[in-house]
Parts: structure tokens; sequence; C-alpha cells
């Protein structure tokens, strides 16, 4: 097995090196070709590495050289960095195709996509080491390499200032949070041999707990950078902006993850925090990045913003639950640890999977209207019908509506809150509901931004006058989203397949199984025994939990949380009997009008509007009035200032215009960064002083400087 | 929207020392003329350009109401702007162009409540006013109709219904406003079920408020003026009564008011005592159904209930009363069309006295009634400067503290003879305006009773001998308003121009004032508290 | 608020009887003109010159009253020197000529009924008449007939006004919006031949100029128990009255 996995991802690298080398080599033409083929062997490969892992195989190590004063390189796979490549792997596979095809009808016959394919490649492969790093050199040096070689894909279309402003940002933002990180893990390494993982994991006992605590810090936030907390993660929404749309369903999809790796690496499973303070500051940070997130993508108009803002939101209903596992596993209770752990790992597979469902689809949309502003578009249904279809399952998944893959992680990550009965002190009760209670607000909310998001960019009728470059999808794009949105239905109603592969992970970071909390083997347990009590049995009888035993191979189709003697079975969910349900309702309800209506003929007339000549676009709804209720109701998160609020009139009474303009900074801004700059901007003033151009007083400068090292170097 | 500065010196002015400052001002631009107006003060305008200053000096320093503006094609174009003076009765200033002038200064800066006169004045007779930067698209509507119709010019044939209606294809709507994000909510012709009558409004808004409110009616034009043209005074009489039969006693005095002003006609005292009480049992009427509508608006569905069922009783007094539920054919130039005896005037005091009974009820109800004063109090105000800007008619007017009930201002009928109060309240809001109803149908019952109570016996009508050219106009304090008839007649006793200046037509005007800045949901309330009806303004 | 409630009880029920039992309660209608026999030509020829819409015709002694032009003016009725008689009834509602097939939907409608009002140009008292369907001394509710707020769940179009022209097109576009089975009721003298407005440039004389009508209301306004029994007949719960006094239809 441990060959296997290496002798596969061994092709891996020689395909990827391959792919590299000729999309060098060979003529622009065959670029996008190259993207796309080897790409997606690429993609398969690590894919297959990462299930061979998963299904039961055992770790994979391997030394490398070794660097003198360092310490060995080696690399090493285990089940957290399996779930994360095989994440990886899929939505690679997607994005090599439609960013081929993007390519391709983009840019034609330009010169620069050989540089896409050669960064592509590159970027490819150091995500693939960063997962399987098995020491911190390895993992920083990858990482480094990932943070430059994303800077220039997102700089890819650097003829805008704007845009190379904000891959500017987000290079100096990454390079601060590779300080941080290195910084945690120069202070791990204090107290261990080497900087292998497997010693930083033995020697983390001997850390005090400030170095601890420094370390989770420097940790979460250094890494935070990438996952999009807040409140690092100010360049995220300009970045994902200004990144071309072949390259940002893999930074939302990939990249993001990489943070979430690290978070869960170095915090979950190398040193692990003392006490529950690291958990509840990771939940409460992850709760407040959920709301935040998610109130700007409401109230934004421009997808792609609000696809980034969107993804903040998930990042930090993601880290909310690496909070409670962390919290779960300091006060010894390894079952709802591994729980929230599940819950967190679930949601970033689902998160990568429609996001970046999203993101393409948000690209084709930009690349062939030039539009991106939903007040703008309307009408889309008709110009790109299957995009329509695929982006409504992306939204459906994004807004956790069942049977999509978003319900399944959004109900885990919701019921891990409600385990919070089992910790000792009601001040973390209390903290835990609150943060339950934003999240569940964050859901509700995500429901509102995805509904407007949609039905203001497809339904209804054109807004803006633009002309799509090209009607419908190519062939490629909708085999790339079909992919995905099939990724998320089957990620949805096949919850009780996903678990146990995600507790491989899990288990290991906190002590306990949660397959058999979640997902009990209830098809081949006929009778009690001491896991399944019979009253257990029962009860789940009665839910229907047996149904299609002689047709479903596995442990049942419901996903459920166990409460206690008495109350055996507290909540259950199964998308799967869910969807069936739905699926035959459907077919009954088709049958049932088929026949009723046989002698119908249906009619297809314009849209009632009153009686009115003809319904104009200035007369339907527009994104804005639709996310007028949130604006209003968080106006003291908003405090937006109004720019202009003037009234023209003719002739004393007739108005003419009426004008309203309104800027919001964002609350992140506003908060850290406008301070932080203001004060950082102040102090640099006041050393300017220092810089007159005098020559004299340079000379004093030296002169007493010198003096103080000399006193200094007296006094000691 | 600042009103111009008061004067230096807010002196009160009657007919004399108005007409004298008007004299020393404008001196011999504005003349006094003795023409056609059979008792009202006329004065010619010989220069355009004074009508500005001349409108502005009345409207503002002489805190004159603003009638309306008629206009004439005859020889020359007459161009009449009908005046109030307080305390004094009725001021026409005159303006006479040759037909070739297509254009006259616009008084729309000065007069507010002047915008819409002129608007119908240009879609229907082609007249230019310059300086009004919004004219067109008002009755005959831009996106239906071709332009330069001007129907009410003498050569358009009335019954020429074969022309083609050449519709405009690139027509957008006058958005006003500039907000990222905002757009024009359409609502109706056809709204409510149809249970509302046809008006099509725009309500630009981001969202939550209407920022803006562009209405657009005349869906029920039906050109009464014109077709009243060349027809004889009977005819008229039921379109009169009928353009908007809400308010049907009302309107048909009016005209017969001004037919017997103009042929000098005089109406036996009984038949004045039963016209006040007819007015007043109709104004009763019509407020109890609008207290209804009021109640249906904020679903308040007992009330509402309550209050349909005593403006049913009413509708069913009136049947036995006068024989017609909405009190048609009554009216006659020179009385009335018929008599009453004692027992019907007694049953109907009866009816009416216990619809004061059950009113006093209600009104008593809704006072406690937190939730659905919540729904009228502060929603829809109309500030006091707002009202007089525009001039607001009747009781929406009253709400806003304007002294505008023609029964105390310009008494007809023999008003002038019974005790009442017109109530005023201050606050503007929707709740004034709900209890200005209230107040004055119990006003309206103790007039009915006045009247009918030791009424002389006599004749309820006189016979008008003679018919010559003549001019008058004839004034009524309808439910919704102070409502203006002007009728000219020909040699021939045949009416040669007829022209109605309606209360709703002036207060449709301003109800986008009180719609806006408010939200989406208060606007079927608002409209209810205007009691307003599209069939009296579209005429 | 639960004060609203008990009032309400109180009151107690107000409504009418009808149409199980006839409503003869004084005051809800106000009758119409009937054929009235004279006792010569010359004062029958008299009677029908005092109509200003031409609605009485004299036939020889007889003075015969057409329902569909008449205005209720009541100028037949009241201080004239030879009356018309006149009746107490309300169920004046019948077929429109033109039509050959039923004026009543099918069976499945009998106690459902959903109806779209549109106001073409009235005088605002007909439609305030069908408004007073709602209130609970008619209360049409109890009967199964609703107004709609849209034309696409509605099954009667009850029209009332002479069709202005501006109205013309929100009326045509109202009936293409409604699906089959409809029918069209046109309420009021004003629907039925234009009233007092006539056939003009803004006026089209009737909405059967624009829209093909199934069932005639006559009155002006045609009181509120009148449209009801309009609206039982196209229901399917009652059959056009015959109305020998119309003209062209008696001996």
């Amino acid at each position: 097995m441990e060959l296997w996995i290496g002798s596969v991802l061994l092709a891996f690298f020689i395909v990827c090196a391959a792919g590299l080398i000729l999309s060098s080599l060979l003529r622009e033409s065959h670029d996008t070709a190259i993207i796309a083929w080897f790409g997606s062997v690429c993609s398969i490969l690590i894919m297959a590495a990462a299930a061979v892992r998963l299904a039961g195989g055992q770790d994979f190590s391997l030394d490398l050289w070794v660097l003198n004063g360092f310490g060995p390189l080696s690399l090493h796979v285990d089940a957290l960095s399996a779930v994360f490549l095989f994440v990886a792997g899929l939505v690679y596979l997607s994005c090599c195709i439609f960013g081929s095809d993007y390519l391709l009808h983009r840019f034609g016959g330009r010169d620069s996509i050989r540089r896409y394919a050669v960064l592509h490649f590159a970027l490819m492969a150091s995500v693939v080491i960063i997962l399987i790093a098995g020491d911190a050199l390895t993992f920083l040096l990858s990482w480094e390499f990932m943070s430059i070689v994303s800077f220039f894909l997102v700089n890819y279309e650097h003829e805008q200032q704007e845009d190379a402003n904000a891959a500017f940002i987000m290079l100096a933002m990454s390079e601060a949070g590779f300080l941080a990180v290195v910084l945690a893990f120069l202070i791990a390494g204090t107290a261990a041999s080497g900087f292998s993982f497997a010693a930083l994991r033995a020697s983390a006992g001997h850390l005090s707990p400030a170095g601890a605590w420094g370390i989770f810090l420097l940790g979460l936030l250094g890494f935070g950078v990438k996952a999009g907390l807040v409140p690092v993660n100010f360049w995220l929404p300009r970045t994902y902006t200004a990144t071309p749309p072949a390259f940002i369903p893999i930074l939302a999809g990939v990249t993001l993850n990489l943070g979430i790796y690290g978070i869960l690496r170095l915090n979950g499973d190398l040193i692990p925090s003392p006490g529950i303070g690291p958990g509840l500051f990771a939940l409460i940070l992850g709760s407040i990045t959920a709301l935040v997130g998610i109130l700007y993508a409401t109230t934004e108009n421009d997808l792609k913003k609000m696809l980034a803002h969107s993804s903040i939101e998930n990042a930090g209903i993601i880290i909310a639950a690496v909070g409670a596992f962390l919290v779960f596993r300091s006060s010894n209770n390894p079952v709802p640890a591994a729980i929230a752990l599940t819950a967190a790992l679930y949601h970033m597979v689902n998160h990568s999977v429609y996001k970046a469902l999203l993101f393409q689809g948000a690209g084709h949309i930009e690349g062939s209207t030039g539009v991106r502003d939903m007040d703008r578009l309307g009408g889309l249904i008709r110009v790109f019908p299957t995009l329509s279809v695929v982006f409504l399952v992306g939204s459906l998944a994004i807004a956790a509506i069942p049977p999509f893959n978003g319900f399944v992680s959004e109900w885990l990550t919701l019921q891990t809150f409600l385990r919070s009965a089992v910790l000792p002190s009601p001040l973390v009760k209390i903290v835990f509901a609150l943060c339950g209670a934003t999240l569940a607000l964050t859901a509700a909310l995500a429901v509102t931004c995805f509904l407007k998001s949609y039905a203001m960019s497809f339904l209804g009728i054109r807004r803006g006058d633009w002309t799509p470059d090209y009607v419908g999808l190519a062939r490629k794009a909708k085999l790339s989203m079909s992919l995905l949105a099939a990724a998320c239905l089957l990620l949805g109603i096949l919850p009780t397949y996903v678990i146990p592969a995600l507790d491989r992970a899990a288990e290991p970071l906190a002590g306990a199984s949660a397959t058999a909390a979640l997902v009990p083997p209830f098809f081949t347990a006929t009778q009690s025994n001491q896991q399944l009590p019979a009253a257990f049995l029962q009860d789940f009888h009665n839910l229907g939990a047996q149904t299609g035993a002689g047709l479903i191979p596995g442990r049942g189709m419901v996903v459920l949380l166990r409460g206690s003697e008495q109350n055996p079975v507290v909540f259950a969910m199964s998308p799967f009997y869910a969807a069936a349900a739905l699926l035959v309702l459907l077919a009954l309800t088709w049958i049932i009008v088929k026949r009723l209506t046989r002698q119908r003929s249906l009619v297809l007339s314009e849209t009632w509007a009153g009686g009115i000549p003809r319904l104009l676009p200035e007369m339907t709804y527009t994104a804005t009035g639709f996310s007028n209720p949130v604006r209003v109701v968080f106006q003291a998160v908003f405090r937006p200032n109004i720019i202009e609020d003037t009234r023209e009139t003719v002739a004393v009474h007739f108005r003419t215009a009426i004008r309203r303009r309104r800027e919001e900074i964002h609350l992140v801004d506003r908060l850290f960064f406008q301070p932080i700059g203001g004060a950082v901007s102040g102090l640099a003033a006041l050393l300017a002083r220092m810089h007159h151009g005098r020559l004299n007083a340079y000379v004093g400068y030296v002169v007493s400087f010198l003096v103080l090292v000399l006193l200094l170097y007296r006094l000691s | 929207m600042t009103s111009p500065p008061m004067a230096s010196n807010p002196q009160r002015y009657d007919m004399q020392t108005l007409t004298a400052a008007i004299e020393q001002r404008f001196g011999p631009a504005v003349a006094p003329s003795v023409t056609d107006s059979n008792g009202d003060v006329c004065f010619a305008v010989r220069q355009p350009d004074v009508l500005a200053a001349l409108s502005h000096f009345l409207f503002w320093e002489a805190r004159c109401a603003f009638g309306g503006l008629i206009v004439e094609e005859r020889d020359q174009w007459n161009l009449r702007y009908v005046f109030r003076i307080p305390r004094s009765g009725w001021a026409h200033f005159i303006l006479r162009l040759p037909l070739e002038t297509r254009s006259v200064p616009s008084i729309s800066a000065q007069v507010h409540a002047a915008d819409w006169y002129e608007r119908e004045a240009e879609d229907l007779f082609g007249l230019d006013f310059e300086g009004h930067p919004r004219l067109g698209d008002f009755v005959l509507h831009d996106q239906v109709w071709q332009e330069a119709l001007t129907p009410m010019r003498k050569q358009f044939d009335a019954q020429a219904v074969d022309f083609k209606k050449r519709p405009r294809k690139d027509w957008r709507p006058a958005l006003v406003v500039q907000d990222p994000g905002s757009f024009a909510m359409p609502v109706g012709p056809v709204y409510e079920g149809g249970a509302a009558e046809s008006v099509h409004f725009l309500l630009e808004t981001v969202g939550e408020d209407v920022i803006r409110a562009l209405p657009r009616l005349f869906y029920n034009y039906r050109a009464v003026e014109k077709i009243a043209e060349g027809r004889p005074v009977s005819d008229v009489l039921l379109l009169a009564e009928r353009f908007s039969a809400t308010s049907a006693f009302a309107h048909s005095l009016a005209f017969c008011q001004a037919v017997e002003r103009a042929l000098h006609a005089d109406v036996p005292p009984r038949a004045s005592r039963l016209r006040v009480a007819l007015a007043e049992l109709e104004r009763l009427r019509r407020h109890a159904g609008t207290i209804a509508g009021i109640c249906h608006s904020t679903a308040l569905s007992v009330s509402e209930a309550h209050a349909s069922i005593i403006e049913e009783q009413l509708l069913r007094a009136s049947c036995q009363f006068a024989g017609h539920r909405y009190l048609f054919g009554l009216n006659r130039p020179g009385g009335l069309r018929r008599d009453f005896d004692a027992q019907t005037c007694a049953d109907l005091l009866d009816a009416v006295d216990n619809a004061a009974a059950e009113l006093r009820k209600l009104e008593e109800r809704l006072r406690y009634s937190s939730s659905f004063l919540d729904r009228l109090e502060d929603v829809g105000v109309v500030s006091r400067d707002s009202a007089r800007e525009l001039d607001l008619a009747g009781p929406v007017g009253r709400a806003s503290g304007l002294r505008n009930d023609l029964r105390q201002t310009c008494p007809y009928s023999g008003y002038e003879n019974y005790k009442f109060d017109a109530p005023r309240e201050q606050e503007g809001d929707g709740y004034a305006r709900l209890r200005i109803l209230f107040a004055e149908a119990q006003e309206s019952i103790k007039l009915i009773h006045q009247a009918l109570t030791s009424m002389g016996s006599g004749e309820v009508s006189a016979e008008i001998p003679e018919t010559w050219p003549a001019a008058a106009l004839g004034w009524v304090e309808a439910p919704i308003g102070a409502a203006l008839h002007w009728v000219r007649l020909d040699r021939g006793g045949l009416v040669e121009r007829y022209r109605i200046l309606s209360p709703s037509f002036r207060n449709w005007h301003a109800l986008h004032v009180a719609v806006e800045d408010f939200a989406f949901q208060d606007f079927p309330i608002i409209l209810a508290t205007f009691g307003l009806s599209a069939a009296e303004c579209d005429r | 608020m639960s004060f609203w409630f008990w009032y309400g009880l109180r009151k107690g029920i107000q409504t009418t009887r009808y149409p199980w039992a006839p409503e003869n309660a004084p005051g809800i209608t106000p009758g119409r003109p009937l054929a009235t026999e004279f006792a010569s030509d010359e004062e029958a020829s008299r009677a029908a010159a005092n109509c200003p819409v031409g609605a009485i015709h004299a036939n020889g002694r007889r003075a015969v009253v057409d329902l569909r032009t008449c205005v209720w003016c009541e100028r037949c009725h009241f201080g004239v020197a030879n009356p018309l008689q006149w009746d107490t009834s309300y169920e004046w509602a019948r077929t429109a000529a033109e039509r050959s097939a039923s004026a009543a939907m099918p069976a499945a409608f009998r106690k459902s009924l959903h109806v779209m009002l549109v106001d073409a140009g009235d005088c605002g008292a007909c439609l305030h008449e069908v408004k007073r369907l709602n209130n609970p001394l008619y209360n049409m509710h109890r009967l199964g007939i609703f107004l709609t707020a849209t034309p696409r769940a509605a099954d009667i179009l009850l029209v009332v006004g002479p069709v202005s022209e501006n109205m013309r097109g929100p009326l045509l576009k109202t009936y293409e919006a409604m699906p089959e089975p409809k029918r069209v009721i046109a309420a009021g003298t004003c629907a039925i031949t234009g009233g007092v407005f006539g056939r003009s440039f803004m006026s089209a004389g009737g909405v059967g100029a624009v829209l093909p009508v199934d069932l005639e209301i006559p009155g002006d306004p045609p009181p509120p128990l009148s449209i009801l029994h309009g609206l039982l007949i196209a229901a399917g719960r009652r059959t056009p009255s015959a109305a020998p006094e119309f003209v062209g239809e008696e001996g």
C-alpha cells in the first residue's frame, strides 16, 4: 500500500514536470490542451493517491536529502493530508478543464498562455508538496514558493493598475503571514530536537504555556491570512476581484484550504493547545468572521466580490468548527471533538467544490458579457441555459439547501454546538450558544445572499445594455461545471460514505472515532450490542433507518447524533431519503398533472404588470433593492458615509434629479487597518522629521550613536 | 421646497384694497374689467409677462387661493385665472391672446398649484407654457397617443373615432432618482384587483422607502368637457352629475348654480334648504365610505365592516328619501326636480341620527386601537407649508391647517344662515385626516337637521323663462373639496364651453408629497386617507 | 385587540338571506321603469320625449323602455306629467344578445368564482356598488365569490365604465392574461352602451366594442344585489331573467 501511494505520487510529479516542460517548449496553441490533458491526469493521480490512503491504507513516509544544520527534508502522507489532497485533486480536475477553455476563448493568440501554463503546473506541484511535507523546512519552502507563484498568477493580467495593487496587497499579506508561521515553527522548535513533524509532535509537551499560546496565535493568524480570517483577510475581496477568472476557482478552492490545513496541522496535530482558551478564541474568531463575511456578501452587488466575501464566511464556519474541536479535545471529550473536526473537514470539502463551481460560473458570465454587477445583469437564464442549472445547484449547495452538500456540513456544524452540554463550565456553554446563534444567523443570511445573486443575475429581464459574446456554454465548460455539480449532489446525498473517510483524518487528532457516533452500522447490526443498545435500535428503526437494507450496501443512509438512555436518538437526518422522497413526489406530481391536463393547451404570454404597455427594465427589482433590508437592519456594522444627497430643482418646485450616493468602508478596515495605518503614517511622519537633509545633524546622529554604544559597552 | 419669502407687510386684503394694490403695482398691465362673469370681479391682463408677478402677489402676499385655469378658444384665446380673495369671493384674471399665439408664460414656479392646469391645457389645447419644465405626457399618454392631438380645439371633432393611435415604442419614464440600484416600481393601472380606480404610479425606490412617486392619471378620461360642447343644458346636467357619481349631487349643484348665476335665476328658499340637506347627506355618506376605506387599508376588518354598514344604511336611506342611492336626477337649474313630504324627511332624520350614533361609537373605539393608530399617526404627513404651496382642497387641506371650506369662505345656497364648524387640524398626518372626516360627518348631521326642520312650504323649483349668451362660475364644497364649474351658454341656450375644476385634480397632484419618504407598505394607507376619486380628476 | 373580536360578535349576523330568500329591505334598489299603458298615443309619445337618452319608445299607447340605454335619471319618474310605472326589482341581468353560448361557467365554478374587476373609465358609482358586495350586509364571500388581485387567477372579468381610450390597452391586456374558461360581464349602462358618454374619440361606447361580452347588467349604477344576481348567473346558479320590456323582444 505504502509503495502504491509513493509510486502514484512519483507519477504525478513526473507528469507535472512533463506538463511544465512541454508547455514551455511547444508552440502556444498547444498550451491549453496541455493544461487540460496533463492537468487532468495530474489531478486524477493526486485523487488516486489520496483515495488509497483514505480507503484504509497506511501513512506514507519518505526521507529526501538532508540539509546541513536543518535536518532531513521528508515527505509524509497521513489521513489529514490525504483529505486535503483529494479535495485539491477534485477541484484541480475541474479547473484544468475550465481554465483551458476559458483561456482559449479569452486570449486566443496572445503569448501569455505559455506563462500561465508554466505557472499553473508549478503551483500544482507546490500545493502537493505543502500537503505531503513531513517536516517544517519542506513545508515552509514550498509554502513560500506557492505564495510567490500565486502572486504571479493573480497578477497575470497586470495591465490594470488596481489589479496590480490588489496582487501586491496579497503578496504583502502572504509574506506577513508567512513570517508569523515561521516564527511559530521556530518557537516550536526550541523545545524539539529537530524540525521534522514527528520531532515537533513529540516535544510538544515541553513547551511553556506562553510558548504554546504564542504558537497558537501566530499559527492561527499567520495561516488565517490564507484562510481568510478576520482581521487578516482584508486582502481577500480585493484580490479575488482582480484575479483572472481562469485562476480564481483554484485560488478559492485550493489555496484557501491550505490555510486551513496549516491551522489543523500546526495547532491541531503538532502542538496541541493548552487548555480551552485557544479553542474558544478560534471559535469566537471563526463566528465573527462568518458573520462579517456574509453581511458584506449579502449587500454586495459585484458577483466576484460577493463570492469572495462568501469564502470568508465559509472559512469562518470551518475555523469555528475547528475551535469547537479544540475545546472538546482539551476538555477530554474525544467523541464530540471528532464530530466537530469531521464537520470542519466536511465543510472544507463542500466549500471547495461549490465555491469553485460558483467562481467558474461567475467567470463565465464575466468573460461573455463583461458585466459583474448584479444590478445590470438579469435574464441570463435565456442566454446560458446549462449554466443556469449548474449555477443553481451551486447556489442551493452554498445556501445549505438539502439534498445538496452544504446542508450536511451546516447541519453537522450546528449540531456540534449543541453538544456543548458536555462541557463543564457554564461560561463556555454560553459562548458556544452565542456562537451557535451567530452561525445560524449566518446560514439564514447566506440563503438571502444566494437567492439574491441567482435571481438577480439569471431571472427577470435584462437590466443593463450588454450583449453576450458567446451564448451557451462550450462543451468543456459544461463538463467541468457538471463535474462539480455532480460532486455537490453526491456529497450531499451520500454523507454516510463520506463521513467514515473523513473520520480517518479526524480520529488520530481527536482521539476517538466519529463514525460510530454519527453513522452506526444499522444495516449490519441485527441485534443490540454494547454500542447499539436495544432502545436505540428500536427508536432508529422507527425512523426508517433500515429502509433499503437489502439494496444499499454500507452502514445505512441516516446521519444522527445520539443522546442518552432515555432519549436514544436526539437528531437524525438523511438527505438520501429526502432526495428519494423528493424524486418520487416530483414524479407523482408530474404524472398527475399530465393526466389532469391532457386536454389543456398551454399558452405562454407576457408577465402581468398591471396593464401597462410594456414592462421596462427600470421597473424591475434590483439587487440593491433586494438586499436593502439587510443593509438597513445592520446599519451599525456598515456605517455608510453619505457622499451625496442632493435634490436639484428647476423653477423652484420641479425636481429634476435626486442624487444619493453612499460609500461604505469595510468593518475590518475601519476598526483595524485605518487606525493602524494612521498610526504608522503618523509615526513615520514623526520620524521623517529626522531626515531634513542637514549634513551636520547626520554627523551628529552618528557621533551620538557611537557614544551611546561605547557607554553601553562600558556599563555592561 | 421653500415658499417665496413673505412680503414685508403681510397685509390682509379684501376686494377694494386688492383692486387698489393691483392698480398700484401692475398699473396699466392689469385693469379691472366689466365682462361676462355675472357677479365676480374680473381683471383684464393686458401683458402676458406680468402674469407671473401678478400670480405671485395674489397667491403669496394677498393670500388668495387658486381656483384654477379656464382656457377658452373663441375668436381669441381666453385664459382665465380664477382666484379666491379671502372674505370677498372670486376674482377672474383674464388674459386674451390672438389665436396664433403658441406660448404663454407659466406661473407654476410662483403658484405651484397651477402646475397640472398648465399641463392639461398644453395637452388638450396645444398651448406651450414657457418655463414649465414638464409639459407633455399628461392627459394623452405619450406611450399610447401621438403628439399634437389637441382634442379640445374647435376643429377637432369629438366623434372622430376612426383615427389611428400611433404609440411610441421608445418611450421611457422620466425618472429622477440617481441612486445606484434604484428602480421604479410600477403600480397599476389595474391593481388591487380593480377594487381601486385606474391610476398608475411609478414609485422610485431603493427598496424600502418611496423616494419619489410619479403618478399618471387620466385613464378614466372621457372628455366630458369636449362632448358637452353644443349640447343643451339638460343633457350637460346629466354629464355634470355622472362624471364623478360619488359626488353626483355636489357637482350637479355646482353646475346648476353656474347656470342660475348666468341666467340670473333665483332659487326658492325651500329648494335651497333641501339642496343643503341633500348635499350634506351626500357628504356624510361619502365620509363614511372613506372611513371604511381607511379601515380597509389598515386591515382592521371589524371596524371596516362597521363603517361599511353605516355607509350602506346611508345609501339605503338616500334611496328611500330621493329615489336613487347616489342622489341622481334631483337638481335642475332653478331648484329641484321633485319635492319631499314631511314623513320622508322625518324618516331621513331618523336614519341620519342612527348613523351619527354609530359613527360616534366607531370613532370612540378607533381612538383606542393603538395598532390602528400606529399605521396612521405621523404617516403621510403633509406640512402646512406644503399644503399652502399646493393649495390643497377639502378635508385633506383642512387636516394640514388650511382654511378652505367654501361653505364658510364663499357661502352658497344659504349656507351663511346655518351654524356649523369646519373643523381644522394641524398635524397633516393620516390620523388628522381621519379625525376631520369624523368631525365633518357630525357637522353634516347637524346641518341636515337645521335644513329640514322648520322648512317653509313653497315651490321647489323656479322656471327659467329665457336664455341668453352668458357665462358664470358655480361653486360647491364637494365632499372631497372645492369644486368649480364654469359654463358659457350661447344664444340658443346650448352650452358653448363647460369647464370643471375638480378637487381631486388638485389633491392627486399633492399626493406625492404625502407618499414620499415613507415605506412602501404605507402607500395604500396614505392613498386611503386622501379619499380621492380618479374619475373626478380625469373627467 | 380582543375588543374588536367581541364587538364583531355582539353585532351579530346582519347579512341578507338573498339568494335563498327574496330581499325586500327598503333602499336596496332604485327599482326600474316598466312598460306602461297610457290613455292615448300622444301621452305615450310625450312620456317617451321625457327621456334625454332616448331609452323610452312609444309603441302605440304603450311606452316601453330599453334598459340597456336607460341611465336612471328618473326624469320619467318624478316631477313629470306622464310618469312611467316603476317597480322595486333588482334582478336585471341578461345574456348579451350576440352570444349564443351560455353565459354560465362550467359546473366546477358553481360554488367558487373569482372575479377580476376592472375600472375602464367608470364614474365611480358602479365600482362602488361592486365593492359594496364585500360589506357584511351583502357578503358575497359566503357564496364563494371573491375579487382577485390578478387576472391570472380570475374566472370572470367584470368591467365597469364605457371603456375610455386610455383604458382600452390595459383592459385588453387583462382579458388576455386571464386563462380559459373565462366570461366577461359588463355591469352598468355605461359598460353596455356607453351611457351618457356614448361613443366618442375617448369613449368606446361600451365593453362590447372592445371585448366579447357574455352577460350584461343594466343599471346606473346597478345596485349590489343586481350585480350579485349577475354573478350568480355566471356561476350557473341562476338563469337570466326574461325581460319583455327590452326593445325588440316584445310582440
